[in-house]
């Protein structure tokens, strides 16, 4: 057991010396964010560039899966809030000072933005579907007619989405772990790399594969890049953030953070993807699945960690 | 130098095998400062497994209480790593070579269902020997051996010696 002795006029349970807010439900929000914000990213921007004939899994597929990703995360953020009942309260006001108040505001518009792009290829993927309803099959065929219309605002919102996951924990300012603005883009990336290995999974079309396969490795090498500068600029930092990037270079979070992140979740998936697409065969559910796996295990790794850190000493 | 088939059938010359198993083995000792090991990962992943489900149990055992509970962390492990990493070198070497097949590899003469059951029951009885014999083929025999272990030496012999006996008593199901 590890003990500390300190003395602080400051000693509140859950807060100081460490959080203990943030349980597995929010780093499991964030993983299902940036996997929705990802694939619906390639669906907006698929569509606008008029691709959806060619990648059908990334357009009409794979978002199919986005409404319940986001709403299972929204439930789970729903459990981590103390005051339960008081949730709606989040959308009595626009703070743009306020990175949780963005993340109510984003998913308001996402969620139902999603559920349309969904609704509107069921009856091509279910022929049998029947939407009962006239009103409803009218909102289809204008939904079907403005998709670029549609598909814009979604890509954009898809971007800001993603980059959300990583703000809310950087604009936390007394943990230093998470206090760096290079959270927002590389939670961003690995969200992406996430929504294109669920595309990867599901999609039969070699060609959409091949193209998402491409994807994926210049993401997996994006994110290594940012992994890379996000330490080197802590070890370029003040004793705390040196203190936060040590857990990580040494510390309690070496082994599994390079292990199943570095190695297992980014470099080796990024390989084999590589061999794949030098025409070797490999079984794609390896390669995506460790990506998923790598993308959930990080979050999990960042939020217990950040809460860890500190500046009080 | 030959060209490698890609259809599946190449295999390294056993030699050369051993002697970068060799160079691994001496390469872990300095890096990791352990030896390799496999039943050891099982091992720790089966303590760690039964410390979740019944601690209670771990504590009173006197086998799983050397290994998990109290401030034991039986998961951060040189060894549980390396087997991973051996999984993955695994599959790699299969995509390299174009190995990567789901199959069950038995004589004519027996069905995949007899092939599975005696491969569980004996592993079953080999994990139960590493447990005894304080470690497998790679943990006792090979690192053992390797540092001039005098048990490394008599795990080998007794390993391979009891292999010989088992097969000759069991060779029916393989000719």
């Amino acid at each position: 057991m590890r003990e500390e002795l300190f003395a602080s006029g400051r000693n509140i349970p859950n807060i100081d010396p460490y959080l203990e807010i943030w349980h597995w439900q929010i780093p499991s929000y964030l993983f299902l964010g940036g996997l929705a914000a990802g694939i619906l990213f390639f669906a907006g921007v698929f569509t606008i560039l008029g691709k959806e004939n060619k990648m059908p899994t990334t357009v009409k597929i794979a978002p199919l899966l986005v409404p319940f990703a986001l709403i299972l995360g929204l439930f789970l953020l729903f459990l981590d809030l103390k005051h339960k009942l008081y949730f709606w309260q989040l959308y009595t006001t626009i703070r743009l000072e306020s990175p949780m108040g963005w993340g109510a505001w984003v998913l308001m518009i996402m969620t139902p933005l999603s559920i349309i792009w969904s609704a509107s290829y069921v009856r091509e993927i279910f022929p049998n579907w029947d939407w009962k309803f006239k009103f409803l099959k009218t909102f289809e065929t204008w939904v079907i007619k403005n998709r670029i219309l549609i598909a814009w605002p979604m890509a954009i919102y898809a971007v800001i989405l993603g980059i959300y996951t990583g703000i809310l924990l950087s604009a936390f300012n007394a943990r230093p772990l998470w206090n760096t603005s290079i959270l927002g883009p590389l939670f961003l990336v690995s969200g992406m790399s996430t929504g294109a290995a669920v595309i990867l999974l599901m999609s039969k079309d070699h060609k959409e594969r091949k193209i998402m396969g491409r994807i994926d490795i210049l993401l997996i090498l994006v994110e290594l890049f940012f992994i890379t500068h996000m330490f080197m600029g802590f070890k370029a930092g003040s004793e705390a953030s040196i203190n936060a990037a040590n857990l990580f270079l040494g510390g309690s979070f070496t082994a599994p953070f390079f292990a199943f992140v570095v190695i297992l979740g980014l470099i080796f998936p990024a390989i084999l993807e590589i061999l794949e697409l030098r025409g070797y065969k490999v079984p794609v559910i390896v390669p995506a699945i460790l990506i998923l796996l790598g993308g959930l295990i990080f979050r999990f790794l960042i939020v217990e960690a950040g809460q860890i850190t500190k500046y009080l000493y | 130098m030959k060209k490698i088939k890609n259809d599946g059938s190449f295999y390294l010359n056993p030699y050369l095998g051993g002697v970068i198993l060799g160079t691994i083995l001496l390469l872990s000792f300095y890096i990791s400062g352990r030896g390799l090991g496999a039943s050891g990962a099982v091992k720790n992943t089966v303590a760690a497994t039964v410390n979740v489900i019944a601690p209670q149990h771990v504590e009173k055992s006197a086998y799983y209480s050397q290994f998990a509970g109290g401030d034991n962390k039986p998961m951060s492990n040189w060894l549980v790593f390396e087997v991973l990493g051996v999984l993955a070198g695994a599959f790699l070497s299969g995509v390299i070579f174009n190995r990567l097949k789901l199959k069950v590899d038995h004589s004519p003469k027996i069905t995949s269902r007899r092939r599975l059951i005696f491969a569980v029951l004996g592993g079953v009885i080999f994990g139960f020997g590493t447990q005894l014999a304080r470690g497998c083929t790679s943990g006792a025999a090979l690192s053992g051996m390797a540092v001039l272990s005098y048990g490394g030496y008599i795990t080998l012999i007794a390993i391979f010696g009891t292999a010989f006996v088992a097969a000759w008593i069991f060779r029916k199901n393989w000719i």
